[in-house]
């Protein structure tokens, strides 16, 4: 899956990765693609979850590669 | 078999199920024990027992005479619940493979940690419990000091979000143009579960050895403490991020978890209460409890983490809860002094009195006042998540409260 920009959040917890998430999400263009990796196991659930309730699309499923969790949001 | 153990361990558990199992089991944990699922007090303990190592005296600590500082933490069964929750939600990380050191990039985090964590310890012994003995498992037990804490967590997470939400709080991360970001190698061989399996087994024989050697109650608290740390662990329970996230967001998720958990945990230990003649566990509520309750709230939010929290997130190898348990016990310890040196309790608490639901109402209506307490909770959270969220309808001619 290709994305227009990349979000590295491995290392941060809790509610990091959503609020950095959001932020960038509102910065880019409608369509762009925004990847993001955590492994915070939090994320793996609030991170989707914020996402679609602030209105953005998941543009996959949110996947898991051993303790790290890859989610491609569309803005 | 593979989906059983994919069901059970690959994925979180629903968290409204792990809180009610959790709240049925600290009822079944007071009616064998006499006493309520709880960490801080030991966390005190710790404290006390730190200051000592490094040769002080804590003899004439007033606060340790209220905790009962006496022994090791192993002869203690809140010593067992603590170590328990630990190595339950060890084991289950193991068996989910999901063990990692994760170090945050922000270095800032370090000391917003120890910070937070400080702010969160000494709040909670201030308040006597953290969001288990003045929270989940406090109001299951009809005190009232758990009324006030529940109030006063909320307006300092409130004032927790307003501050962790600044730029210079937060930090900045990197954000790269284009593609996926090079992801960890997958490890050929995955070894975490039969770890995960070994330490179930150790521990699963301690355990046997405590009922073998006539300490059944600290083989009680083991198991209690493993199954409470694999549910939090499994649930992924946060009691910071159902205030926080409903603050943030209007994320109501786990915050309404709690909320039906405590309900169900309440009704099982009134039943509890009457049938075997039980006393509920009480503790002082005062000024102490509020302003306690606040800076618990404050610190949880800054720590990422309450005292709980932390417990499973550092056994799934998060550095940062290190620096955050660490200000836990240093705030505890902070509190147990200056309860007596500094005239904290005299300041805060002293005019306070311990007050139970069962003896100044009688079980009937303390029961009920409960439940209703805890509807206008949900319907608290429900209405704020629906003005948050915009999808709040106000009547014609109301302006929408500026956040």
């Amino acid at each position: 899956m290709q994305a227009d920009f990349t979000l590295d959040l491995r290392g941060e917890s809790c509610p990091y990765p959503v609020i950095y998430t959001l932020d960038a999400l509102k910065d880019m263009q409608k369509g762009q693609v925004l990847h993001v990796v955590t492994d915070c196991p939090g994320s793996f659930r609030n991170v989707p979850e914020e996402a679609v309730s602030a209105g953005y699309k998941l543009a996959k499923e949110p996947e898991k590669a051993g303790q790290e969790y890859l989610f491609y949001i569309e803005a | 078999m593979k989906t059983l153990y994919n069901r059970v361990f690959e994925q979180y558990w629903n968290p409204m199920m792990a809180l009610v199992l959790a709240g049925v089991f600290s009822a079944a944990y007071f009616a064998l024990t006499g006493t309520v699922w709880a960490v801080t007090g030991e966390f005190t303990r710790l404290g006390g027992h730190v200051v000592e190592f490094f040769g002080g005296d804590v003899s004439g600590w007033a606060y340790f005479d209220l905790v009962h500082l006496e022994g090791s933490t192993f002869a203690r069964s809140d010593g067992w619940i603590v170590w328990g929750m630990l190595i339950g939600a060890l084991i289950t990380v193991l068996l989910a493979n999901n063990f990692k050191i994760r170090t945050p990039k922000q270095k800032r985090r370090y000391a917003q940690g120890l910070i937070g964590g400080t702010i969160a310890g000494f709040g909670a012994r201030l308040a006597m419990g953290c969001n288990l003995a003045a929270f989940f498992t406090g109001v299951p037990q009809f005190s009232f000091h758990s009324w006030i804490f529940i109030v006063a967590t909320g307006v300092g997470t409130f004032a927790g979000v307003k501050v962790a939400k600044t730029k210079w709080w937060k930090g900045k991360p990197k954000l790269m143009k284009g593609g996926p970001a090079p992801v960890t190698k997958r490890e050929k061989r995955v070894i975490q579960p039969y770890v995960g399996g070994l330490v179930a087994l150790l521990y699963t024989g301690l355990i046997v050895w405590f009922f073998a050697t006539g300490k059944p109650v600290l083989g009680i608290a083991a198991i209690f403490g493993a199954i409470f740390g694999i549910l939090i662990e499994r649930g992924q329970i946060c009691f910071t991020s159902a205030f926080r996230d409903l603050w943030l967001t209007g994320r109501t998720l786990m915050a309404k978890a709690i909320v039906i958990a405590m309900a169900v945990s309440s009704v099982l230990t009134i039943f509890v209460i009457a049938n075997y003649g039980m006393t509920p566990i009480t503790q002082v509520a005062s000024i102490g409890t509020f302003v306690g309750g606040f800076l618990f709230g404050l610190g949880i939010v800054l720590a990422s983490s309450c005292e709980t929290g932390m417990m499973y997130r550092l056994m799934e190898g998060q550095v940062l809860y290190l620096f955050v348990f660490a200000g836990n016990l240093i705030g505890v310890t902070l509190l147990a002094y200056s309860w007596d040196h500094l005239g904290v309790y005299n300041l805060l608490v002293a005019g306070g009195e311990k007050l139970n639901l069962i003896p100044a109402m009688g079980p009937g209506w303390a029961i009920i006042a409960t439940l209703t307490m805890l509807a206008a909770c949900y319907l608290f959270i429900d209405l704020y998540s629906k003005y948050k969220r915009g999808t709040l309808i106000l009547p014609k001619g109301e302006k929408k409260i500026a956040s």
